[in-house]
């Protein structure tokens, strides 16, 4: 029975290979629209899984409550790790690390790669496994570093050993390796080449040991027997016990929820990327769903052909049921052609989506996850497609059929023009959040900086290189490429320090007010186009600015009416003078206002240098002029740098991610749409064949043919406008509020995508009604 | 051999044409006996499709009895009914009404898929068929390729392909010249020899003279035999 079908199935695709083609193109591009999707999602939800303790491991993330609400922050007092393994039964193991960027030098081999300085228990609880040394033993003595494999062999090659050998950090001090683990997988959220014991990161800085300032990470593991919530509960009083005037407590969050539940707001999981990832598991299937009522219209509109067919088999004594088997399969065979092509089309598109998406994802046939997801998805989609014309066209009365009689299909149009509105709403909403998700970014992009981010390169630099900075700054200066360099303790456009317990004369309750903090040059403000609109800038002498601090507008606003400049700020035994106002600058989060500033004259503790090159000097001159000052005065480390502009558009990859995936299909909604459109056209014309060429007989223009044609499909457009728009607007509106600088919803935009839905339409349509408006009336008369 | 195969008692078929109610067949009574060769003859719009219909029982009567082989079929369930039909009716149109999709040959095996026969039998009951009807060379043809009276013959093919009891012809050589409607009834001839009862609806006098029987309808009604 089932060759019948199968024989009946390939004979219709290929007699009626337009339609065919199609139906299977359509469904092949939604098949493979759909698997980026659901390749990308399996991406996304396998992070950080591939620990062996997953379940046991928690980040410990602390609530800091800052003018009366809780922020979130993965920064942890130091003593935390401890405490917690000592004193709360159920965890087992626990460790504090900090990310760092060092230099490494292997006799001329000089490489800077990030890192961690981590606790031994570290090594255990991320299941580090050890290629050369072993996890016990790793970190035995204090001088100790591990590397992953791919640093190892940039180091020491790949023949060579790694274990036992000297690496200079920082060109300063030795470390010795006594671990090579292997290359940690893609999808973890933290990603580091080395880790070495924390020890020697806190080695002569007390403040670490201390409750009071937070700045590590804390990550723990529970023994598999304990409850998760005796355990939480525990953890978030300890801070408090140690601590009595702490604004924060510490709470448990499992590293399965790292990735893509992180979000937090007023101390709770809001969500996070997992909405991302839910919101586009439901794209995958309107797309699958839009492709799919292409063949339902295509089927039932065209269903006279199979009419007969349906007479015919019942009067040979065809059960109903058998027909619908019949057509079922039939949609199921197409649909598995369509999963075949779309296996070729994902071939090919795969490798731009990887670069859209940053990632290296691949079809993986070998899984069996995935071929049982393609031959489901074949399935689904036939079944989804072909259920509704199985039932409709097995319906038919031979007797009526048969005798060739029109069929009543009410039913069949009323449903079909529903589905068309169905699909023309999905793209259309599509159009309309591709518009404003474009527009916010755009917005937020084209904000106010409050700095100049242009021609500004940043680079790390160490403590062993800041008394040199004079020098360079006045060199770099005389090449005439470079405008003015600064140093700073934090990037530009990150969170950096920050802290509270500020006051000021005069000010009340402001002490809980989370303040950052920025060690710097007196050219910052001038290399960075920072604008001072009150006061003045820091002096060239260190020592007589060592009581001056810089503030941020914000914070002058909170100190009140009185002339901020002369104020005394006070944290402390610590009493600051401010002599100067800076225009408030956004860093940090690109959508929110950012927290006051405190600006000290302090290069001693910086970080980083800034370099304003200047306007007009080839960015290559201006960069080996740079190279060759770098290279005299810090010549164990190589020439790195990294571009603010660069940083800040980076800052807007998630958005501009979303946006672009949003546009994408976007464009194929709607291009689905049109290609059953395009069917539905053609048939409509096949069908008013003759009535087309009575009207012309009688006299209708070529335009009121057209016109004739296309009213019915301009009306459902019309109509999917109308629904999308409060659609959209509800789910747009929706998202801005995770954004409190955001645009206000424009309704040109509105009107801009219904437009462009109304001419995509009618220009897929217009091509078959002029089509059948120009052809010849007597051919079209004298077949009838 | 005077076994009855159907009999009609005051058998009606009705049906709602906007607020009127059409009266297609009116109290049709009539006797059947097996190996009989009946044609209806009328103008159209009589009813002789009609009653083809529902005695094929693809339509059925809305009053009056209706017995087929004993059983009475105004009172059965849609399953059985089918049942029935498709064990003892074979249908042959005027239009031919082959699947386009398929050769000579799967047309004329589709009605044994629907009766669940066996793959080895139904190619054996298939090359009979075609052996018998001269066609073995065009079984691999599609419908398209062949002539209207080539057609008929496939369409006849298929309808003795079940060895029904009883043949129904609605105009079976209506869209066939002169020489082909000859041929094919011929053939009907012969099959009635050989015992299977036909029902034929047809305008042609010649045609209905090939058999033994003739029923006029007008307006629903039997107006003469």
């Amino acid at each position: 029975m089932f060759k019948n079908y199968f024989k009946i199935a390939i004979r219709t695709l290929l007699k009626h290979k337009g339609y065919s083609f199609l139906n299977i193109f359509g469904l092949a591009v939604g098949i493979t629209c759909a698997s980026l999707i659901f390749l990308w999602v399996e991406d996304e939800l396998s992070f950080n899984t591939n620990f062996d303790k997953q379940d046991q491991v928690f980040y410990v993330p602390t609530n800091q409550q800052y003018e009366g609400e809780w922020r979130t922050f993965y920064s942890t007092p130091g003593p935390l790790a401890q405490d917690l393994k000592n004193e709360i039964p159920g965890i087992i193991r626990a460790t504090r690390s900090s990310p760092q960027e060092s230099l490494f030098t292997v006799g001329d081999n000089a490489i800077i790669r990030r890192g961690r300085y981590v606790d031994a228990d570290f090594l255990e609880i991320f299941s580090l496994n050890f290629i050369e040394g072993d996890r016990a033993n790793a970190f035995n003595n204090p001088e100790a570093i591990v590397l992953t494999q791919e640093v190892a062999e940039q180091l020491f090659g790949k023949e060579e050993k790694a274990l036992g050998k000297i690496v200079r950090i920082n060109d300063k001090d030795n470390y010795s390796v006594t671990g090579v683990i292997e290359n940690l997988p893609k999808n973890i959220t933290f990603k580091f080449d080395w880790v070495a014991p924390f020890e020697r990161y806190q080695e002569g800085e007390d403040w670490m040991q201390f409750y009071g300032n937070n700045f590590s990470d804390t990550f723990v593991e529970l023994s598999p027997e304990v409850d998760f919530a005796t355990v939480d509960a525990k953890v978030r009083q300890l801070v408090q016990q140690k601590d009595e005037n702490s604004n924060t407590y510490a709470f448990l969050h499992s590293i399965k929820d790292w990735h893509l539940r992180s979000k937090f707001e007023g101390g709770k999981i809001i969500g996070g990327r997992i909405s991302y990832i839910q919101l586009f598991i439901i794209v995958a299937f309107v797309i699958l769903l839009i492709a799919c009522i292409n063949f339902m219209n295509l089927s039932t509109a065209r269903s006279e052909r199979r009419a007969n067919e349906v007479g015919v088999r019942k009067a040979m004594g065809s059960s109903r049921g058998r027909l619908i088997a019949q057509f079922i399969s039939e949609a199921v065979i197409l649909s598995s052609i369509a999963t075949l092509v779309s296996l070729i089309l994902l071939a090919i598109l795969l490798p731009q989506f990887n670069q859209i998406i940053g990632k290296n994802l691949t079809l993986g046939l070998s899984q069996p996850l995935h071929i049982i997801s393609l031959v489901g998805v074949a399935i689904i989609c036939g079944l989804l497609a072909g259920l509704y014309p199985a039932f409709y066209l097995s319906s038919f009365k031979p007797v009526e059929v048969l005798k060739g009689l029109k069929i009543t299909e009410n039913s069949a149009v009323f449903i079909r023009k529903g589905l068309v509105v169905g699909q023309f709403t999905i793209s259309i909403v599509f159009i309309i959040t591709t518009i404003l998700v474009y527009q916010q970014i755009q917005h937020a992009k084209s904000r106010e900086l409050g700095l100049d981010k242009d021609q500004l390169l940043s680079m790390p630099i160490d403590e062993d290189f800041i008394p040199n900075f004079d020098l360079v700054q006045q060199e770099l200066i005389r090449t005439g490429s470079v405008e003015n360099a600064t140093l700073c303790n934090s990037e530009l456009l990150s969170g950096g320090n920050n802290g509270s317990g500020y006051r000021w004369k005069g000010g009340t309750d402001t002490e809980d007010v989370l303040i950052s903090s920025r060690n710097v040059t007196e050219s910052f403000f001038e290399t960075t186009g920072m604008e001072i609109i009150e006061g003045r800038g820091f002096s060239t002498n260190v020592e007589a600015d060592s009581s001056n601090v810089m503030i941020s507008e914000s914070l002058a606003k909170m100190m009140g009416d009185t002339d901020p400049i002369g104020n005394i700020i006070i944290r402390g035994d610590n009493e600051m003078t401010v002599i100067g106002v800076v225009k408030d600058y956004v860093y940090g989060n690109m959508y929110e206002a950012s927290d006051p500033v405190l600006f000290m004259h302090f290069p001693s503790y910086a970080r980083h240098m800034f370099i304003k090159t200047k306007e007009g000097v080839p960015l290559d001159k201006a960069l080996a002029d740079i190279e060759a000052i770098m290279n005299k005065h810090n010549p164990a480390y190589p020439f790195e740098y990294t571009f603010i502009d660069e940083a800040f558009d980076a800052k807007f990859k998630n958005e501009q991610l979303i946006g672009e995936l949003s546009q994408i299909f976007a464009i194929l909604a709607i291009f689905i749409s049109c290609l059953g459109l395009f069917g539905l056209a053609t048939y409509t014309a096949e069908k008013r064949r003759k009535e087309i060429g009575v009207r012309k007989v009688l006299g209708a223009s070529i335009t009121a043919i057209v016109k004739l044609l296309s009213k019915d499909f301009l009306k459902l457009v019309l109509i999917s406008i109308v629904i999308a728009i409060p659609i959209a607007w509800y789910y747009i509106q929706n998202w801005l509020q995770d954004y409190s600088y955001r645009i206000d919803i424009n309704w040109w935009v509105f009107i801009i995508a219904g437009l462009l839905a109304i001419v995509i339409a009618m220009f897929t349509v217009s091509f078959q009604a002029i089509r059948a408006a120009i052809a010849n009336p007597a051919k079209s008369l004298k077949t009838e | 051999m005077n076994t009855k195969l159907l009999s009609l008692n005051l058998a009606s078929r009705t049906v709602n044409s906007g607020s009127n109610k059409v009266t297609l067949l009116d109290k049709i009574d009539l006797q059947v006996n097996e190996g009989e060769f009946i044609s209806l003859m009328g103008p159209s719009g009589s009813g002789k499709s009609t009653l083809l219909n529902c005695i094929g029982m693809l339509d059925s009567f809305t009053g009056g009895g209706y017995t087929f082989l004993g059983e009475p079929v105004h009172s059965m369930k849609e399953k059985n009914r089918s049942k029935l039909y498709k064990e003892y009716i074979g249908f042959v149109f005027q239009a031919y009404h082959l699947i386009d999709e398929l050769t000579v040959l799967e047309n004329i095996e589709t009605p044994l898929l629907y009766k669940n026969i066996k793959s080895s039998e139904r190619k054996a009951l298939v090359a009979d068929m075609l052996d018998r009807f001269n066609i073995v060379g065009k079984k691999d043809l599609f419908p398209s390729q062949l002539s209207g009276g080539q057609q008929q013959l496939v369409g006849i093919a298929r309808a003795l392909i079940s060895k029904p009891r009883l043949i129904l012809a609605d105009e079976p050589t209506g869209n066939l010249n002169s020489k082909q409607g000859e041929e094919i009834m011929e053939l009907f001839s012969e099959l009635n020899k050989e015992g299977v009862t036909i029902i034929q609806a047809t305008h042609s006098e010649s045609n209905a003279a090939y058999a033994s029987r003739i029923i006029h309808l007008l307006d629903g009604k039997i107006i003469s035999e």
